[in-house]
């Protein structure tokens, strides 16, 4: 494993940050059935992209920034945050990471370089551009990712970003998560590449920047493109477009209704409106949590017990941070008027 | 100490100088900085002037990203409509994420658009239309009348720590007015009385207040003093100059060139009628333009819009001096 | 000998010269006011692509859609009357030079925002290839258009859906003030569309040979079914964005410069034909239509209530 430069520290690091978002999402799933009522409105899991968000943000340095969409649970985690408050957050509690005031949505830790996130599909790119203009003319040497959809790629915003990026060479790596799927349209039903069989990567060639396709179920491989893109960023070569296939395990979010409705997790769209029941099954053999575990072993970086080890103390912390959760106070009312300005 | 400069030099000045005065303002947009003479890029240099290309979306949304990376863009986009083609940006994401994060990051950024050029520009270039963006938690509307006005709320739109829309009207352009030297920032939410009348208080917004003040010497002349209050900012709004005013005269015609829904008129009479109830003696009446696009030809135009007469009309039919049309 | 239909595309071309020249001449009296964008230099590509045109096809041009409007077959006088805001106008005066419409000949509008007008143009292929025939939709925009969202979002669904949509390029090298270099690094409008694959070609636009050739490929591509397609014409824009622009953004061209890249006298040298007698046809169709013009009164001001709705 050591041509790509990792140690096998750094590998079981990995490992175990891939595990305690698999566990934290589990618990956000879980929620809905445990305790229901107590998360309300919308939620976006990112069980099945670990290995691409761990894989990236193994990438960078502490003094870089990201920012993400409504599907943000996995960044902050790998960076560190305190699952106890993101799970309050969630919860819409006081002692939620934004006092609950944004929800599941709307995380963010700026100490760790997590900026925020955007609800609006898309939105949140040129935000990350504006980030990335900002570390250039810091002069640190700073890189700004962006994490997105493949859905986001047909927002004009998307376009205007990236061609601004590339002529002012601005230090943002473009990370499009591409999961297939668009809620419950499929990406060739609605993107002109992907109709064609041809890799969104492919979108990069508008932009006179490189545009590299990487198994996003391969937390050493998006690492080395994710590397690879940030260099370039940080030496003042500029942005590079990296498309990262996922496929996530839940379905888009949980059900939108009004109170009265149970707001569970349905099945994978893939069953649901497509049935295709082999499409989500060959995904989840091709889980790339236990995948990635089990090539550790293999490769005798950890052993079984030691994985064993990692998912026990990652059961743990998410349990005690859904009892933190359901323990904490909600915020007063009249909190709701602070905070509109500055 | 003050010169003479015309409104729009006065908007440049304030940016030059804070500018110059804060390292972290940063000024960007279409059409600006594209030769080496500019005076704001030989001044602040290739990092912190920049020219985008036509792209309102990235332009504003990396105004806030910039903003919460720590720095305060000054975004020039020329018109208030070509804010629409990013419409999310400015009121659903610049003015959210303060309050999302409970406080993590602030968006300091200032959008600076004109407004209000009935001069033939037509349908999709005239309009009046700042009031889409009061009422929008976390966004201050700013529209300054006189040049030192410009200067001072543009000081203030940069300093400000909340993401303002800096509405700017066109047919202002060339107005001359006497601007302080050096720094000078006036506070938001602070109205100015620009004539004091103790018969009818007018309330007028942008070019409207000449037309009101002009209104006002008219109506002098037949012994009606009108006071006459240029709000200043819509967001925040100074509501307690206008009710104390209204209190003394007990009349209120207030004239707005947005459309009469569409318009902050609307919002000042609700809160005069709500809030002021007591002292008035009359409807309040609103001088807007008319339900229409502003078209192109000459004579419809101004047809539209509010003028002169139709403000002393206004003030006669709340002095009961003329029948309140229907 | 030059052909009937070489002299057509000069007669076309001389038409929008002396026009387009006119109204700038009238601004400055301000019979024709506000903001007036000209295309003198452009006139290849309107008449290259829209003398090929059907009446029932669907054309939208921008701001600067003076040329396209005629070229498409809008009478002389009613843009003049436009133009000076009378109600004998193509749109009774309520839109003026960035709003000409002329529905008869499929001119389904000039618009004032850029790139405001491409999904207006899928929309209406869209409607076209519903309906079954072979009419298609032409949109004309310029390189500054390109780097906006919208022109994306709309290349995307027109190659997804393969809509009979013939995206036009008029690419002068300049958005407003600035040149082309200030927007993107990508030089060539049609390697911005690169990653989809849709069929395209540069040309030179001020060859109006060369625009109604490649363009009629397309557009018979397009009524057999075919599209998008993209025609990217690089052009020159003689005077200003704006009639007062000062232009200090850019050098004036030298006129041997200018000579050399004229529509019209390039087509004219290529044919051995000398322009006067064109010239003097078109200056007293322009002289009929400007007087025509004038004798139409203003719209009454209750028009501006009439319109608001559909009724």
């Amino acid at each position: 494993m050591s041509e790509h430069g990792l140690s096998n520290e750094r590998l079981i690091w990995m490992l175990t940050q891939m595990t305690r978002i698999r566990e934290f999402e589990e618990r956000v799933k879980g929620t809905f059935e445990a305790h229901p009522g107590v998360i309300r409105g919308h939620t976006h899991l990112a069980d099945g992209a670990e290995a691409s968000i761990v894989g990236a943000l193994a990438a960078l340095r502490p003094d870089d920034q990201l920012l993400a969409t409504y599907r943000c649970h996995g960044y902050p985690i790998a960076l560190g945050t305190d699952t106890k408050a993101m799970m309050a957050e969630i919860y819409g509690r006081k002692d939620g990471l934004c006092g609950g005031y944004g929800g599941s949505m709307h995380l963010a830790d700026v100490s760790r370089g997590f900026l925020g996130t955007s609800g609006i599909v898309g939105q949140g790119i040129p935000h990350a551009t504006g980030a990335g203009y900002a570390a250039q003319i810091r002069h640190k040497g700073q890189v700004v990712l962006s994490f997105f959809g493949d859905g986001a790629a047909k927002q004009g915003a998307f376009h205007e970003s990236l061609n601004i990026a590339s002529l002012w060479k601005l230090p943002v790596v473009y990370v499009m998560e591409n999961n297939n799927y668009n809620v419950v349209t499929r990406v060739e039903q609605e993107d002109a590449n992907a109709a064609a069989g041809e890799p969104l990567a492919v979108k990069a060639k508008g932009y006179s920047m490189p545009g590299v396709t990487v198994d996003g179920g391969d937390p050493v491989a998006v690492y080395e493109v994710v590397s690879e893109a940030v260099e370039r960023a940080r030496s003042g070569g500029g942005p590079t477009l990296v498309e990262s296939l996922v496929y996530r395990l839940s379905a888009h979010g949980n059900i939108i209704a009004p109170p009265g409705v149970p707001l569970h997790y349905p099945e994978h769209e893939a069953i649901t409106v497509f049935g295709d029941k082999e499409e989500y099954e060959a995904a989840l053999r091709g889980d790339p949590v236990p995948r990635f575990r089990a090539r550790l072993v293999t490769d005798g970086v950890v052993s079984s017990e030691q994985a064993d080890a990692i998912a026990e103390a990652a059961r743990a912390e998410m349990e005690a941070a859904v009892e933190f959760g359901l323990a904490s106070p909600f915020p007063a009312a009249e909190e709701a008027v602070k905070y509109v300005y500055a | 100490m003050a010169h003479e400069l015309p409104y729009i030099a006065a908007i440049g000045e304030a940016i030059a100088e804070e500018m110059a005065r804060d390292e972290s303002v940063l000024y960007f947009g279409q059409n600006i900085a594209t030769h080496e003479d500019d005076p704001f890029l030989k001044q602040f240099g290739a990092d912190r002037v920049r020219v985008t290309p036509i792209s309102e979306t990235a332009e504003i949304g990396m105004a806030v990203g910039t903003a919460i990376a720590g720095y305060r863009p000054v975004v020039e986009l020329y018109m208030a409509e070509f804010m629409l083609v990013a419409m999310d940006q400015v009121v659903n994401e610049a003015n959210r994420f303060h309050y999302m994060s409970k406080g993590q990051v602030k968006v300091p950024l200032v959008l600076k658009a004109g407004y209000g050029f009935t001069c033939g520009w037509a349908g999709q270039h005239t309009g009046t239309i700042y009031s889409m963006f009061m009422g929008v938690p976390g966004l201050k509307v700013v529209v300054p009348s006189t040049a030192a006005d410009a200067k001072g709320l543009m000081t203030t739109a940069i300093r400000d720590d909340n993401p303002v829309c800096y509405f700017h009207h066109y047919l202002l352009t060339l107005e001359h007015g006497e601007v302080p030297d050096g720094e000078y920032a006036i506070p938001f939410g602070k109205a100015d009385v620009r004539r004091a009348g103790g018969d009818v208080t007018v309330v007028a917004i942008g070019w409207c207040v000449d037309r009101a003040l002009n209104a006002a010497e008219q109506l002098a002349a037949s012994g009606i003093e009108a006071e006459v209050i240029d709000p200043r900012t819509l967001a925040p709004l100074d509501m307690d100059t206008i009710l104390k005013s209204v209190a003394k005269t007990g009349r209120l015609v207030v004239v707005d060139q947005s459309t009469r829904h569409g318009s902050a008129a609307a919002v000042i009479a609700a809160e005069v009628a709500s809030e002021g109830f007591g002292s008035l003696k009359a409807p309040v009446k609103l001088v807007t333009a008319l339900d229409a696009t502003v078209p192109y030809s000459a004579p419809m135009e101004e047809y539209l819009l509010p003028n002169e007469t139709k403000v002393v009309e206004a003030v006669q039919q709340v002095l009961g001096n003329a029948p309140v049309a229907a | 000998m030059p052909t009937e239909e070489e002299l057509g595309l000069l007669r076309a071309m001389w038409r929008i010269r002396v026009f387009e020249e006119r109204v700038g001449a009238l601004t400055r009296t301000n019979e024709v006011h506000g903001l007036v964008h000209l295309s003198v230099g452009q006139e290849g590509v309107a008449v290259g692509v829209c003398g090929a045109l059907r009446d029932d096809d669907a054309v939208y041009g921008n701001h600067r859609a003076h040329g396209h409007a005629i070229a498409k077959g809008a009478p002389l006088a009613s843009v003049m009357a436009e133009l000076m805001g009378r109600e004998g106008g193509l749109c009774r005066g309520m839109g003026g030079s960035m709003h000409l419409v002329d529905v008869a000949h499929g001119f389904l509008g000039a618009t004032g925002v850029v790139g405001g007008n491409v999904p207006l143009a899928l929309g209406s292929a869209l409607a076209l290839s519903l309906q079954g025939g072979d009419q298609v939709a032409v949109v004309f925009f310029g390189d500054g258009a390109v780097q906006s969202g919208i022109f994306v979002e709309s290349v995307n669904l027109a190659t997804l859906w393969k809509l009979p949509v013939i995206l036009v390029c008029e690419n002068n090298g300049f958005a407003e003030f600035t040149p082309r270099s200030a927007h993107t690094n990508v030089e060539r409008v049609s390697d911005v569309v690169s990653p989809y694959g849709i069929e395209r070609e540069t040309v030179d636009g001020n060859d109006v040979v060369a625009v109604r050739t490649t363009f009629e490929r397309f557009l018979a591509k397009a009524r057999a079914g075919g599209g998008p397609f993209l025609l990217e014409c690089l052009t020159h824009r003689l005077r200003g964005h704006y009639e007062g622009d000062p232009q200090h953004y850019r050098q004036a061209l030298a006129d041997e410069e200018w000579q050399q890249l004229d529509p019209i006298l390039r087509l004219q040298r290529r044919l051995g034909v000398e322009g006067e007698k064109l010239e003097a046809e078109a200056r007293a169709e322009v002289d009929a239509a400007e007087r025509a013009a004038r004798e139409s009164p203003f719209p009454p001001p209750s028009l501006t209530a009439e319109l608001v709705y559909a009724r």
